[in-house]
């Protein structure tokens, strides 16, 4: 009984630390690689569920795919619309606080940043709630309250069910990470990225518009979290205010992964999934949060640069 | 190729620049000397763009620079190799020098350009995979030349490539840039405080003090003038 409730939560936290890691690399991209604070990506990630919810049950998505391929699809159709989101919240209101524009300033020109996301998250909330009611509302499909079970284990003993919907976000958060981490290795634009974050004036020098590759990181984080957010929406109800509760886990993660690092904050993601889930084994559920940032605590007092910190510092 | 008339430049409303005029002809290696705080690392600034310019212009080959942004001027054939090196510590040696062939002309060329560039600095082929932050900073000088020469420049503007280097290793950088420019007919703008070997190599230098020039004439004048063999020869 003891290995199995302990291999359940061991699956469970593996699947949700893979959408966890997943939101940690979208805020990874804006506040490891770029510097910006911002306290609006967990609401970043409320437009991403919104976004496709309603491409889902009332823009004809559900309609046309059905129940169980429509929600990945309805995820796929918002990813754009977060990425135009952020590259123009960035251009319009982000630029004006950061950069060339602020590096004299003191702490780089932070506080200004601070007060602007901040103030960005709350019009979000509070317009989310005008909007989109304050009624918790869930993407519906049949694949959440379904299950593989994988097993019996060891003759008849043990076996472990993994629940579709949470088993198909973690493939499809792991395989957009991939993706992200290819496009940011080995592509001319990824290089630009880290080139822009590692020396914007140096990469002035070179050609590259710094502003214009700020705007495209800070798309790129916007979209990412957002397709962690989509995916969420399949197995939990949501409602405006749901950004609060997850842009502490996203900067708990990225710390916890290394700041500058995209694949780091993945696995810091990924420890707090399986840190919250295994908890539920000698704690009560009430203090999974606390379990969590007690590890953090811990793994922050004997590791400060996190899993992945840079070695190299920028200079 | 690169025509500098009446410059006034800097960071807050006091120019630190005031009137500066240098011209560069195609094929020329011009030096401009001075002391610390005379504006020479402005003036590169000024030029590509991320210092403003207040007064006079900028022309490079037959445009205004005034009216082309500060990215752009990488792309009209402008390479900076900037004061304290400022490689891209987190990306590769080879990543590096990708980004220095950003441009347009640097992309075209780019097979020939990587060639010619391990052949003159051979410790940038063997460190090929190496992050650029965990080299010396002699191997970073030399990345950083590496980087402005793959984008198939037409001006190379060096801003101290000696600055902070052991003298053994400044001295084979300098021989290095002097075989570069051999080879390639480059022209070259420098900036340094070795005023003696920077004086020796150009064509022609400026001396520029308290954001004015205050002389300017061939290698020969310039090294004859007793005021540059006071103040900076030391004879």
């Amino acid at each position: 009984m003891m290995l199995e409730n302990f291999l359940q939560a061991l699956t469970a936290g593996i699947l949700a630390g893979s959408i966890y890691g997943l939101m940690c690399v979208g805020l990874a991209l804006i506040f490891g690689v770029m510097r910006v604070i911002n306290f609006a990506q967990g609401d970043f990630m409320m437009l991403g569920m919104y976004a496709a919810y309603y491409l889902f049950a009332a823009l004809g998505v559900q309609a046309t795919f059905g129940d169980n391929l429509g929600p990945y699809v309805a995820v796929g159709l918002a990813t754009p619309l977060l990425f135009a989101f952020g590259y123009v919240i960035h251009r319009v209101l982000v630029s004006r606080v950061t950069g060339a524009r602020t590096a004299a300033l003191e702490g780089e020109g932070h506080y200004a940043q601070l007060i602007l996301t901040l103030g960005i998250a709350l019009i979000l909330q509070n317009g989310g709630q005008i909007l989109f009611g304050s009624v918790l509302v869930s993407v519906r499909t049949p694949l959440s309250s379904s299950a593989w079970e994988i097993g019996p284990l060891w003759g008849d003993f043990v076996s472990v069910f993994v629940n579709k919907s949470r088993g198909i976000a973690a493939v499809v958060s792991v395989a957009t990470i991939a993706a992200l981490a290819l496009l940011i290795a080995r592509t001319r634009l990824g290089k630009s990225l880290r080139a822009a974050a590692d020396n914007p004036e140096a990469a002035t020098y070179m050609g590259i518009e710094v502003d214009h590759a700020y705007r495209i990181a800070f798309g790129l984080g916007a979209a990412i979290t957002s397709v962690a957010g989509g995916l969420l929406a399949t197995n939990y109800p949501f409602q405006p205010h749901i950004g609060l509760e997850y842009v502490i886990v996203m900067y708990a993660g990225v710390v916890l992964g290394g700041m500058g690092s995209i694949i780091g904050a993945f696995w810091g993601g990924m420890a707090i999934g399986l840190v919250q889930q295994l908890s539920t084994l000698v704690l009560p559920t009430q203090l999974q949060n606390a379990a969590i940032f007690v590890v953090f605590l811990l793994i922050v007092f004997l590791r400060p640069q996190g899993f992945f910190g840079r070695v190299v510092e920028r200079t | 190729m690169l025509r500098i008339e009446a410059l006034s430049a800097g960071y807050t409303a006091v120019p630190v620049l005031n009137g500066v005029s240098i011209a560069v002809d195609e094929g020329q290696f011009v030096a401009i000397v001075g002391p610390n705080g005379a504006g020479k690392t402005t003036l590169f600034k000024t030029i590509s763009g991320t210092v403003g310019l207040m007064a006079g212009s900028i022309r490079f080959l037959d445009t205004d620079l005034a009216s082309v942004p500060p990215h752009r001027r990488a792309h009209l054939g402008i390479a900076h190799v900037p004061e304290g090196r400022q490689v891209f510590p987190s990306l590769t040696v080879m990543e590096n020098l990708e980004m220095g062939a950003y441009t347009e002309a640097g992309r075209r060329d780019w097979t020939s350009n990587i060639e010619r560039i391990f052949a003159w600095l051979p410790v940038l082929a063997e460190r090929r995979g190496q992050l650029a932050g965990t080299l010396s900073g002699g191997e970073q000088q030399m990345l950083a030349i590496g980087r402005g020469l793959a984008s198939s420049p037409k001006l190379l503007m060096l801003d101290e490539p000696s600055m902070g280097l052991a003298p053994a290793i400044a001295d084979f950088i300098f021989e290095r840039l002097i075989e570069i420019r051999r080879q390639s007919g480059l022209t070259v703008l420098l900036v340094e405080q070795r005023v003696a070997e920077a004086l020796e190599s150009a064509d022609h230098g400026y001396v520029l003090e308290m954001g004015r020039v205050v002389l300017e004439g061939n290698n020969k004048t310039l090294r004859a003038d007793d005021r540059v063999r006071q103040a900076y020869l030391g004879m």
